[in-house]
């Protein structure tokens, strides 16, 4: 048998498990969609915005646009992107976002006032995607809230129009306005065993969806500015779910077979 | 919808058992403000709700409280279907509270008079008895104000909470605070501004038809009619049920057509219901009577909607049959004494 082409085959074979891993790499840098969480030890380094804890966590733009919810200005939003970084401890799930806001916004004190404001979304169910907007009835929300006003509630929606606060919350904020852009940390335990919460296993992707309020804009409620499902990478993996490499490798297979199916069809004609 | 033995129709919100309601005779409103203070030591005295006034009295012609409330928009199209969107106003425009010089004046020794610190430039009624009209002749009247308890309440329509409610037994229309997140939807959404945002407490507030009061559930158990109602010197309101065939609100709203509702084009069906204000007639310049009406109807019409030409109409000629010393039913409910016919409040316990 003439070895040449079983060579050539192995070198395209070669080439193609290596353009598998490297091109996703240079394509895009970590999956659409993706959050990447960092390990933290420490936990006192991700309570606060300027933490140096946060130094590991690389953050993601997030894109925003109106809720089209049907309340007055449900598709008049003005924030357009918001960046959300996440980390954890063994304990703790932290978030961190930062947007930029040139109105800071902490007073709802007359009719005409309201506070700037971040959500963040997580499915009840870690392994079911609710529909975005606030949940449904048999598809529930957790929702991390905080406002201008320092409040930070811990909510249960099924639904729009239906949140409730969670009593006994665990949740913490820490926020800062600077240059024109807000910065708020939220944080909970990851194994939060309670009915209604969200219990992060760790072990796997978490969907997340964020909200932001711009208050001078009167923006509340359903008249904010939402992202659309992104994950939280707490899978096992280097980062985030494989889809996307395995695209490339189903890709690349395919091609190794369709070069040695030639080159086999080739050698047959010949009469080898 | 329900069907009266007389077969006039006394349209219900869906799944109301029975709806309050309240008629207001404007004619013999003296705007003394007994009724707001009244409303005012029961419910909206502090924690937030010092600027509220959930029962106002407004001059008319005049901007009102809040101010310029009738262009701040609200309530529903022209089929009743959309909700039309409204304006939030700020405190300035309810009036804030003013600071005095109390201090100064009781324990620093200043001789100047109690007065407001700073030169107020707006608070309720502030424009008080200015009306219309040239002299002689010039126009005003009172109008008090509540929350309607509306049949096709858009503050209950805006809240996308849900938190505003029509209660089953009696359609007064409550906030649940326990629901409301202080949004304000139903601030901007009631055109008549009878919502209420308190910064305190961060939630919205209005007047709940001094419901506790209905329910029997005062200090020695009896029912009382609302507290502006009961406390106002003149007695000008008549407090019961829509529905209440038997009772004064449902013969002069439906049978005689004399009680009409404030800006009926807001569509939100109130059930607070006004005998329109009779003026007495022009004067000449030599100070005689003259053959025209003081208030003229056009501004009438514009408060009360067409309906109030027969009203007006019917109210002249009930008069003139007094006059005569014959009987009429429209004025006798009109001027009775008898709490028992102002105030049926329990005719379906
Ligand atoms: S008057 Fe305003 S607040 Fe009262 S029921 Fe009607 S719409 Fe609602
Ligand atoms: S009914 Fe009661 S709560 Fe409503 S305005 Fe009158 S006194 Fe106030």
């Amino acid at each position: 048998m003439d070895r040449k082409p079983t060579l050539l085959a192995a070198l395209l074979a070669i080439g193609l498990v290596v353009t598998t891993l490297v091109v996703p790499a240079l394509v895009s840098a970590r999956p659409a969609y993706e959050i990447p969480v960092a390990n933290v030890d420490n936990s006192t380094t991700l309570d606060t915005v300027d933490g140096e804890g946060w130094d590991e966590a690389p953050s993601a733009g997030v894109s925003l646009s109106s809720s089209g919810a049907a309340v007055p200005g449900g598709d008049e939003s003005t924030i357009d992107e918001v960046r959300v970084a996440s980390a954890r401890t063994d304990e703790r799930l932290y978030i961190r976002l930062s947007w930029a806001d040139p109105t800071r916004d902490t007073s709802a004190d007359d009719v005409r006032q309201f506070a700037d404001a971040v959500a963040v979304q997580v499915p009840v169910n870690e392994s079911a995607r609710p529909p975005i907007a606030m949940g449904s009835t048999d598809n529930r929300v957790n929702v991390w809230y905080w406002n201008g006003l320092n409040v930070s509630q811990e909510l249960l929606a099924g639904g729009p129009g239906t949140t409730t606060v969670l009593s006994d919350s665990n949740l913490e904020s820490n926020a800062t306005y600077q240059d024109g852009r807000w910065h708020v940390v939220l944080s909970r335990p990851l194994d939060d065993v309670s009915d209604n919460r969200t219990s992060f296993s760790a072990e796997q992707d978490v969907d997340v969806a964020v909200a932001v309020w711009n208050g001078s804009s009167m923006e509340r409620s359903g008249a904010k500015a939402t992202s659309e499902w992104h994950y939280l990478a707490l899978g096992p993996g280097p980062q985030g779910p494989p889809y996307e490499t395995i695209l490339w490798l189903v890709a690349g297979l395919g091609i190794v077979f369709t070069t040695l199916v030639t080159i086999e069809g080739v050698r047959r004609t010949r009469g080898e | 919808m329900s069907q009266t033995d007389d077969g006039t129709d006394v349209r219900l919100a869906d799944g109301i058992d029975h709806q309050v309601a309240m008629v207001m005779d404007l004619n013999k409103c003296i705007g003394c403000q007994t009724c707001t203070i009244a409303c005012k030591t029961n419910w909206t005295d502090g924690g937030g709700r010092e600027y509220m006034y959930w029962n106002n009295v407004e001059t008319k012609p005049g901007s009102g409280y809040p101010r310029d409330w009738e262009e701040m928009g609200g309530g529903w199209d022209e089929d009743g279907e959309e909700r039309t969107p409204g304006e939030l106003q700020s405190k300035e425009e309810y009036g804030r509270a003013w600071e005095f010089n109390h201090e100064q004046v009781m324990y620093e020794g200043s001789d100047e008079p109690l007065r407001p610190m700073e030169q107020p430039d707006w608070g309720p009624n502030f424009d008080e008895d200015e009306g219309a009209g040239e002299y002689p002749n010039s126009y005003y009247f009172y109008l008090p104000r509540i929350c309607n308890h509306c049949t096709h309440p858009s503050c209950v329509e805006a809240c996308p909470r849900s938190a505003l409610y029509k209660r089953e037994e009696d359609g007064i229309v409550l906030v649940d605070q326990d629901r409301c997140r202080g949004y304000r939807y139903c601030v901007e959404g009631c055109p008549y501004k009878k919502v209420y945002y308190n910064a305190m407490k961060k939630t919205s507030e209005k007047c709940i038809f001094c419901y506790p009061r209905i329910e029997g559930e005062g200090p020695e158990g009896e029912v009382l009619p609302p507290s502006c109602a009961e406390d106002c010197p003149p007695q000008l309101r008549l407090v019961g049920y829509l529905d209440d065939e038997e009772g004064p609100i449902h013969k002069l709203v439906n049978e005689h057509g004399v009680a009409v509702r404030l800006h009926p084009e807001y569509r939100t069906e109130p059930n607070v219901y006004y005998i329109p204000p009779f003026a007495p007639p022009q004067h000449s310049e030599s100070g005689e009577s003259i053959e025209a009406e003081r208030i003229p109807r056009s501004y009438l019409e514009e408060l009360f909607g067409p309906d109030v030409h027969e009203a007006l109409n019917t109210i002249e000629r009930e008069r003139a049959k007094v006059e005569r010393g014959e009987e009429s039913e429209v004025m006798e409910m009109l001027t009775t004494t008898d709490t028992a016919d102002q105030y049926r409040l329990e005719v379906f316990d």
